[in-house]
């Protein structure tokens, strides 16, 4: 059975292959929906960076339209981190400021909420207009959320994790990393410590409470290789930190299924009638 | 003395497909067909499911056709002297239906292969929308009697087998086998294809084409990578990967009596050997 050290290895990819792949996955789905490109939202991080990147080289640059979508406490370093993408590939990009929008709702509705509803509702304005911005020019919401957030339901529902397409959401993390390092992506985005950026200093890893490399691993031991959560401690992974993955895991299953249907019918949609779309 | 043909080109049109979509579907193949005459194909093969798309789910049985449809007829008039396999959903008599490939011969259905293992696991779910096939029969290709096998028939090596020891020296392998890649040169699912595949010809001392579609359904891939494997398991043609394309290769059925006379394996397959109890 697969011991510690072998598992980085396992999830090594070939990447011109992966990135092959990923671009024909996004030249495909703009054609099926006979759709003039993507829109997406550039953080400055690795994901969003990634899926733009993979964007042009299905589409070209000038179909790829990005959003950088700062609030106002959003840190400096993301905005110049995603110009720098945005000039590095030749995309247009536009910068919209949410800070007008969220503080509006906050100010004369919720003065007391929390960082993480604010957080919350920082994510679905940026869906918000997304969509508004791929209605007006009739292209797809790029997502950029990976496996390794999606499994441990690190996202916000129906805001990051909104999309029309999702190149990333089969690659771990660190696949992430490989993939981006091999399209080139510039270092500054590439190496920097990752963050959703919703409050000043904040990290994901601070915040999850354990390094990605760590995470993907054990996802991949239990997610991919059906290993029990007791096997994937024996096999050197600390306890708690297999615990809290496993709680994440089933705690935010709900995000990864839309659309909770009570089923009165025979022919309850998604549960009877499972139709498929091209 | 008189020498009898014994030679044919075999053409497999890697091709993506519209799900759901039959009407639409027909044109492509009628596109493939004519440019496949054009190029002096005898024997030209679709991959599995070809006229429909393959994961329908509850879109199966609103896709279904009888053996004798319009629609079949249609493709088998406009291939001429050309042999068509093609993979579609087969409706019986009963109203129960099959994941089939049928061979269009002389203006008609000439042979209908009903595939005999479903796969209900991991992505696939054959079982909840198909009937499984009962029969194994030889098919009567183009310079002999040869075999057609769909996907998963092939995963269940005794099916070929018994083709070969009948007498089939041609295994025709229509697919819809999803992709999968992983740090390998080849992607992982193409390296599975071509094992199996290569071990088929090589234990079953014949020729094997495999016709895989390419495209996307649902945000699973089909690579294509379709392929021919001489007698013994040489891969001598590969069609390339992700994209539509028609892979043609001249096939010489005698190769496979002068491997036999070398490597005499089925002739020597017995079948009166007892146990494990």
């Amino acid at each position: 059975m697969i011991r510690r050290d072998q598992v980085a290895q396992r999830l090594e990819l070939n990447a011109p292959l992966a990135a092959t792949v990923l671009t024909s996955f996004i030249k495909d789905a703009v054609l099926t929906a006979q759709s003039s490109g993507v829109v997406l939202g550039l953080s400055g991080g690795v994901d969003s960076a990634l899926a733009a990147t993979l964007a042009v080289h299905a589409l070209g640059p000038e179909r790829v339209h990005a959003f950088l979508m700062p609030y106002r406490t959003s840190s400096p370093e993301s905005e110049n981190d995603a110009r720098a993408v945005a000039g590095h590939l030749g995309i247009p990009h536009r910068k919209i400021d949410i800070s007008p929008m969220v503080d509006a709702y906050f100010t004369a509705e919720e003065p007391d909420a929390d960082p993480g509803r604010r957080g919350n509702k920082m994510a679905r304005e940026r869906m918000t207009i997304l969509f508004d911005q791929a209605k007006k020019l009739g292209a797809l919401v790029l997502g950029t959320s990976n496996k390794t957030e999606i499994l441990l339901g690190y996202s916000t529902i129906f805001g990051d994790n909104a999309s029309s397409l999702n190149p990333l959401g089969d690659l771990y993390k660190r696949q992430v990393w490989q993939l981006s390092r091999h399209l080139g992506i510039p270092a500054q985005v590439v190496d920097k410590k990752p963050s959703a950026d919703l409050w000043p200093g904040q990290t994901d890893e601070g915040e999850l409470g354990f390094d990605y490399g760590t995470a993907d691993e054990v996802l991949y031991l239990m997610f991919d290789l059906g290993l029990r959560p007791a096997e994937v401690v024996a096999r050197g992974y600390e306890e708690r930190v297999v615990e809290r993955i496993v709680w994440l895991e089933q705690q935010f299953r709900f995000k990864r299924r839309l659309m909770l249907i009570a089923r009165l019918s025979g022919s309850a949609i998604n549960l009877d009638q499972e139709i498929p779309r091209d | 003395m008189a020498e009898t043909s014994t030679t044919l080109t075999v053409g497999l049109a890697q091709i993506d497909c519209r799900l759901g979509d039959v009407a639409g579907n027909v044109e492509r193949h009628l596109a493939w067909i004519e440019t496949a005459r054009g190029q002096g194909v005898d024997l030209l093969v679709f991959p599995e499911l070809s006229l429909t798309g393959y994961r329908l789910l509850h879109l199966t049985s609103r896709v279904s056709l009888r053996a004798d449809s319009p629609e079949l007829a249609r493709l088998a008039a406009a291939a001429g002297p050309m042999s068509v396999v093609l993979g579609f959903v087969e409706e019986d008599d009963r109203g129960l239906l099959y994941n089939s490939a049928v061979l269009l011969q002389g203006g008609g259905p000439a042979h209908v292969h009903r595939k005999l293992y479903l796969p209900t696991y991991g992505l696939f779910q054959e079982e909840r929308f198909f009937g499984a096939g009962k029969r194994l029969d030889l098919a009567p290709l183009p310079g002999g009697r040869g075999g057609v096998l769909i996907c998963e028939d092939m995963w269940h090596p005794e099916l070929a087998r018994r083709l070969a020891v009948a007498g089939a020296r041609l295994l025709v392998v229509i697919s819809a086998g999803p992709g999968r890649i992983g740090a390998g040169a080849l992607a992982d699912s193409q390296e599975v294809w071509e094992t199996l595949t290569r071990s088929s010809a090589l234990l079953n001392t014949c020729w094997v084409v495999y016709c895989n579609r390419v495209g996307w359904e649902e945000g699973s891939f089909y690579p294509g990578g379709s392929h021919v494997v001489r007698p013994g398991g040489e891969i001598v043609e590969r069609a390339p990967f992700l994209e539509e394309h028609l892979l043609t290769a001249e096939i010489d059925l005698r190769d496979v009596d002068r491997l036999r006379w070398r490597l005499p394996l089925l002739d020597d397959e017995r079948h009166d050997i007892e146990g494990p109890a």
